[in-house]
Formats: structure tokens, sequence, C-alpha cells
């Protein structure tokens, strides 16, 4: 049988994609703010490492942002939720199953953002492929831990794009920080003595959002 | 609905002592302390800087364990308690950032530098006043004050390691209590406990002031919602 969560997972994806719109509308944002962001230097200069990667995170945060409104939204309608609520199974499945749905849609959108990156910025010169993902991967863990949290807070409000980032992104700052910087050190800048450090603070984030997700995400979810 | 009374009876009482003690904070920092040689006068700013930004980090740890409070008992007290701390804290980092921004013009010829403490308290900044946007916002009592308290939760959960992400980049703060004397004359260091003692007392006032608003919003709402004339 499939773990619980793993259902809900794939549930959530297939009602994603189920009318063919899918994870356009976070990639096609994403792709705006990148271009946009292109715009800020003279034409023919080169957009710096660390600042190539606060776009590519910014537009990750953004994305983030639409998907989890989406994954928690696809409930809104028919009291589908009162009927997760019943499953017999704990509430924070519904959390780790929207996670999981989160990441997977988060990292589809990456992987049109990180060649947009290196097309439109001209960060041509990315080392270790491997880390790179890996550091995408364990950036993404702590985005979509708070994501999934606050995405359920803000479900049924008409404003809840707009809500979401306001309380979202401050949140954020500690592990998009670190995102920026390891991402500046692979695309070329830096020493990267401060990687290891930033890896910490990382799995940190990821450990203390995760555990506190776990704990309080039935006091968001079960409230009408 | 629990009376909470005798608690915030306490606020008339902290007012007074808080203005009183406010008096004397101005004696401590215009007559008592000596000035600053390098600074001059606008090292006065120190005195109002610090118990700000002492007492508005103190009001969010109040928002952590009233939230949790909240979360255990579901008492509209707690919640109240929460947002009241939330809005004197919210306050106080408005404060301490104004203050802050123009100490480190003048010290260090910037108004804003990517500091540890001043990032956080940015940010600390950012996070509550998306609580109290949050608290405006969600259509709900109930619902609304299960996610603030939530939030309100997380949001000082992650003050650490906003703290420690901002410090790997460099820090130009002073290390006002680092070593013994805090780099500090003794007359300032007086005068800078005094002031945060006075500074205590007005936010205890305040918060208790504006619980006791919240509380009796509450019991006219109350009131309000079980009036049948109201009711149809």
């Amino acid at each position: 049988m499939t773990p619980r969560p793993l259902a809900l997972m794939a549930k959530d994806l297939r009602l994603v994609f189920a009318d063919g719109a899918g994870i356009v509308q976070p990639v096609l944002l994403g792709l705006i703010l990148v271009f946009v962001f292109s715009l800020s230097t003279p034409v023919g200069h080169d957009v710096s490492a660390q600042a190539a990667a606060a776009i590519f995170w910014l537009a990750t945060s953004f994305a983030m942002i639409l998907v989890f409104n989406t994954l928690y939204s696809s409930e809104g309608s028919n009291q589908s939720r009162i009927g997760l609520l019943l499953a017999p199974m704990p509430i924070q499945y519904i959390w780790i199953g929207k996670a999981l749905a989160g990441g997977v849609l988060l990292l589809m959108a990456q992987l049109v953002f990180l060649p947009a990156i290196v097309v439109f910025l001209g960060q041509d010169e990315v080392t270790a492929w491997p880390m790179v993902l890996g550091c995408i991967l364990l950036v993404d863990w702590g985005l979509v831990a708070v994501g999934s949290l606050l995405g359920a807070m803000s479900q049924g409000h008409s404003a809840r794009d707009s809500l979401l980032s306001v309380v979202i992104f401050p949140l954020l700052i500690p592990v998009l920080l670190a995102g920026i910087s390891m991402g500046s050190y692979f695309l070329g800048d830096g020493s990267g003595e401060d990687l290891g450090s930033w890896i910490g603070v990382v799995l940190a984030f990821n450990a203390l959002f995760t555990g506190a997700a776990l704990l309080l995400f039935p006091f968001i979810y079960g409230e009408y | 609905m629990k009376d909470n009374s005798s608690l915030t009876s306490l606020a008339g009482p902290l007012a007074l002592a808080g203005g009183a003690a406010m008096v004397l904070a101005q004696y401590f920092i215009w007559v008592y302390a000596p000035v600053e040689v390098t600074m001059g006068q606008v090292q006065k700013i120190f005195y109002l800087h610090l118990p700000v930004a002492w007492w508005g980090m103190i009001c969010f740890f109040i928002v952590f364990c009233a939230s949790i409070g909240f979360l255990i008992r579901k008492s509209p007290g707690m919640d109240q308690l929460a947002s009241s701390a939330a809005e004197v804290g919210l306050l106080y980092t408005t404060l301490a950032l104004a203050t802050g921004s123009l100490w480190a013009r003048i010290s260090w010829n910037t108004w804003w530098t990517w500091d540890p403490r001043l990032s956080t308290a940015l940010i600390m900044w950012f996070i509550y006043a998306g609580y109290l946007v949050l608290r405006q916002s969600i259509e709900g009592r109930r619902k609304m004050r299960m996610v603030a308290a939530v939030l309100g939760v997380v949001a000082f959960l992650n003050v650490p390691l906003v703290f420690m992400s901002a410090r790997i980049w460099r820090s130009i703060h002073p290390a006002v209590f680092a070593s013994e004397g805090g780099g500090l004359e003794p007359e300032m260091l007086t005068t800078v406990i005094v002031c945060v003692a006075a500074m205590g007392l007005v936010t205890a006032a305040l918060i208790l002031l504006r619980f006791r608003q919240k509380n009796l919003q509450e019991r006219l709402w109350s009131l309000y919602a079980s009036d049948s004339r109201f009711n149809g």
C-alpha cells in the first residue's frame, strides 16, 4: 500500500496537472522576475554571482507562494477539507503530503529558473553540479516546511497570495541568505570559507521548522 | 469570560511609576552621565536606543509565551496579551531602528549596514508587522487567534537563526557589554541601568493598558453578540 503522505502528494500533483495548467503560473512569474532583474545592469555588463543567486531564490520564493496557495486551495470547494480531516490518519500526514507535492512542483519550476539564470544573467561558470543540486534540495526542504505550514493559514482568504507573502518572506530570511550565499559560491564567486556555516544554518532551520510544523500544523489545519 | 481586573488594575500605578522613572532617567542622561568624547551629545541616543531594543525583544518573547499559553489553554486572555505585547514590541522596534539609524549615520557614516543586530531587529519588525496584519486580515476570530498563536511561536523560534545568519556577514556593531565593564564608563553604565528599568515600567504599563482595552473590547463584543435585539 502506498504510504499515505505519498498518496496525498500523488493526489495533489494529479489535481495540479489535471487542468493542463500545472505550474505554468509560478514558472511564468519566476521567469518574469529573472528577466526584469536582468535589466538592473547596463547592457554588456554581467550580473554578479551573488545577485544571480539572489534572483534565483527570489523567483523560487514567489513560485513557492503560488504553489502552496494552489495546493491548499484544492480542498477549498465542496468541503473536501472535511474529508481530509476525517481520514483515518494523523493530521500531520496532510502537512507532509503537501510539503512533498510542493517540493516536487518547486523543483520542476527551478529546472526552468536555473537555465534562465545562466542565459539571461550570463552565469555560465557553474561549478560542481551535484553540489548545486544538493544545495538546492537542502534549501528547498526549509522552504516547503514553512510553506506547507503557513500555506494552510491563508486558506479561504480572498487576498491569500499577498497575505502569505507578507508573513512568510521574513521567516524565510535565514534559509534564503544561506541559499544566496551557497549559490553565489557555486556560480563562481567567493572563497566558500563560510560554506560549512551556511549548511549548518540551513540544517538547523530545516530541523526547527520541520519539528515546529509537526507540532503546530494541527492547530492551523484543524481550525475553521 | 474571565475577569482580568486584578491584573489590569496594575496598569495605572505602573504608568505613574514609569512616568516618574522616566523623569529620573532624564536627569541621569543629561546631568549625571558624562558627554562622550568622540560623538558628543549624539551619544545620548544610546540611552533610548538600548532600552527600547531590549524591551522590544522581551515583548516578542512575551508574544511567544502567550501564544504557547493560548495553544494549550485556548484562553482569549492569552491571545489578547500576545497581541498587546506584539503592538508594543513593534513600536519599540520601530524606535530602536530609527534611533539606531541616527546613531549609525553619526558613528559609522551610513544610515544602514548589514549588522547582525540591526538586521535581526529589522527582520523581527517585518515578522511582527506581518503578525499584526494577519490578525486584521483573517475572518473568524477563532481561526485568527489560532493562526496568530502559531505565527507567534514560529516567529520567535526564528530569532536565533536570523541572528546567526546575519552574523556570518561582517559585524560592526559595538559590543556594549561584551567585555568586563562593557566598554562603558561607570556613570554611563548606571545611566543605562536606570533607563532600562524606567523603560521596563513603561513597557509593563503599556502592555497592561492595551490588554485592558482589548479585554473590554472583547466583553463589549460578547454583550453585543448575546443581545437578542441585535441578533434579529
